[in-house]
């Protein structure tokens, strides 16, 4: 059915672009409103970190299916810095940048699952799936 | 990008702003700045700020809006967003931000009578 996407994030428009990449799938794959929100939300929060964090990187959304269930997944990477503590990052209002701390932390909360895998110097890949309720 | 500036409209005390495209930073960086400074040109009372064709507003968009009715606030202005789409308000919430000090209400005609009473009790006050 939907084919595998890909955006690669350059810029403040290429995150416009990823999220609503991701909310065309997750309507293509029969989310809900709701769901297309935070599908489309979390995207945007992880682009933006690649964005502000890396630089650069990519944005890809599949679809998925599990014992007969279907969802999305979505990889965000990029070879930027790395994170040295990722259990830091989760935290609510830790940050960096002077932002909220909110976007990896909030990310999580809006997918179902969510796993990042990171190395300081190589780059940093974060995977998270959404399953159809 | 001058292109994608988003008009403000003032009709008596009160600044009207309909966002009608999907925000990149950039852009909404620049309202927030051309919002501010009309705030201060025209001394308004109210602001609303119009969210209906917004189909995300993620940490970003979240902290700039609350950034901008504070800093109304402290020129003594209201702001009031309307037609906040219920799927974005429930990603906002549980994202983690809740804009407590930000009044919301359904659609812009909701806003306007909330914005006339908000604006005229604070008339009051002053006289
Ligand atoms: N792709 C990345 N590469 C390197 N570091 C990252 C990456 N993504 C996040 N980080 C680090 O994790 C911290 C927390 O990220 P998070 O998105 O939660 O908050 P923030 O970006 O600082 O603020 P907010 O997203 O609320 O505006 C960042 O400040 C940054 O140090
Ligand atoms: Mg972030």
């Amino acid at each position: 059915m939907t084919q595998p996407k890909t955006a690669v994030i350059r810029s403040d428009l290429d995150i416009v672009i990823a999220r609503t990449m991701a909310r065309d799938a997750a309507k293509a794959l029969g989310f809900g409103a709701i769901d297309q929100a935070r599908i489309a939300t979390a995207v945007s929060e992880l682009a933006r970190n690649i964005f502000l964090y890396a630089g650069t990187g990519n944005v890809s959304v599949k679809e998925i299916e599990r014992s007969g269930r279907k969802g999305i997944e979505i990889v965000c990477e990029d070879q930027g810095p790395g994170i040295a503590n990722v259990d830091l990052v989760m935290q609510d209002g830790y940050s960096t940048s002077r932002g909220m701390g909110m976007g990896l932390p909030g990310a999580k909360r809006l997918m179902d699952e969510f796993n990042i895998r990171s190395q300081e110097g190589v780059g940093t890949t974060i995977t998270c799936r959404k399953w159809r309720g | 990008m001058d292109s994608l500036r988003i008009p403000i409209l003032k009709i008596g005390d009160i600044l009207i702003a309909s966002i009608q495209v999907a925000l990149h930073d950039a852009s909404a960086v620049q309202f927030k700045d051309d919002l501010l400074q009309k705030i201060h040109d025209t001394r308004a009372k109210g602001v609303i700020v119009d969210l209906t064709a917004l189909d995300v507003v993620d940490s970003f968009i979240g902290r700039l809006i609350a950034d901008i009715a504070a800093m109304a606030g402290l020129m003594g202005t209201r702001v009031v967003l309307t037609g906040l789409q219920p799927a974005v308000a429930i990603t906002l919430v549980e994202l983690g931000l809740e804009l407590p000090r930000v009044l919301t209400a359904l659609n812009l005609e909701k806003g306007l009578s909330m914005m006339q009473r908000l604006t005229e009790e604070s008339g009051d006050d002053a006289a």
